[in-house]
């Protein structure tokens, strides 16, 4: 297993989330994956999506649109601009709720609770090391609630709060 | 829906007060005197907390009618869990499938070509 995971919701930021993981592979290939439509393609979208379409604009102000589809077919389109674009080193871009034309939407037209802000942030970074790419992604202005939760540190424990209550309830 | 109800339970834990009797009613039921002893802060202040608990399913009341003892509730909080955790999982998920990409397109550059040579787009397989 190549790739080590690590993520948290950082607890002085609040609303933000930081994964960092390690790719076998050099940080031109990952930066290609990231930034051109045919590689983004094959991977965008969690577990069992699709990416069924993908446009990018690659220059600061530029325009991108994804899309993933759901097992069951349901498409959730995403937008934003490029903000700060450094090969293969940074890559910063604000992130939307969009429908299929591009416009943004609120989070809600996907059904999301919670209070969404209109335009998150998203910043990756890559360093190599030994032909391994060391990426960190942040992604700033998740809904509060995220963050409030994970202030209390409820974020690991809860699983297991919930769990062990549902028990008691069937007894 | 249950999107609603998601929704009510986020709003009645976005305050330090609630998550507090809920930590609390963790260890197990107790009654609203007691609930209140640790805050500096009235009865009915506590109360009207406990109401808003109570309408998010967070909580259950006993019915004897003096004592009234809160017990934690979990079918909303699993809700709770599950959404905190689904934006990260979804990016995890995402991250998941790029690596195997990666894997998958060097393979190939590595059986297209002899050790390292430069790049050059010929002779690409398709599958």
């Amino acid at each position: 297993m190549a790739a080590k995971r690590n993520s948290s919701l950082n607890e002085s930021a609040g609303r933000e989330l930081v994964i960092n993981r390690i790719f076998d592979a050099p940080r031109e290939l990952v930066w290609n994956a990231w930034t051109e439509p045919e590689h983004l393609m094959r991977w965008w979208g969690p577990k069992d999506f699709t990416s069924p379409a993908c446009k990018i604009d690659l220059r600061v102000g530029g325009k991108y649109l994804f899309c993933m589809r759901s097992p069951e077919g349901r498409e959730f389109w995403s937008t934003g601009v490029y903000r700060e674009i450094v090969e293969p080193e940074r890559l910063v871009w604000t992130d939307s709720f969009a429908d299929e034309k591009g416009n943004p939407v609120p989070a809600s037209h996907y059904g999301m609770p919670g209070d969404w802000p209109e335009e998150m942030l998203v910043t990756i970074t890559f360093e190599e090391r030994d032909g391994k790419t060391r990426m960190t992604l942040r992604h700033v202005g998740l809904p509060p609630e995220m963050g409030e939760m994970a202030e209390a540190g409820w974020n690991g424990s809860l699983d297991k709060l919930a769990e062990t209550l549902e028990k008691e309830k069937s007894i | 829906m249950a999107l609603d109800q998601l929704s009510v339970t986020l709003a009645a834990i976005a305050d330090p007060t609630r998550r507090a009797i809920l930590e609390r009613l963790a260890d197990g039921e107790t009654t609203v005197g007691e609930l209140a002893r640790p805050f500096e802060m009235s009865l009915p202040a506590i109360s009207k907390h406990l109401k808003v608990l109570e309408q998010a399913g967070l909580i259950e009341r006993g019915r004897d009618a003096q004592w009234r003892p809160c017990r934690i509730a979990a079918g909303p909080l699993k809700e709770v869990a599950d959404w905190v955790g689904r934006y990260r999982r979804h990016w995890e998920e995402r991250l998941d499938r790029l690596d195997e990409y990666l894997r998958e397109l060097q393979n190939r550059e590595s059986q297209n070509r002899q050790p390292k040579t430069k790049e050059k787009k010929h002779g690409r397989k398709k599958k």
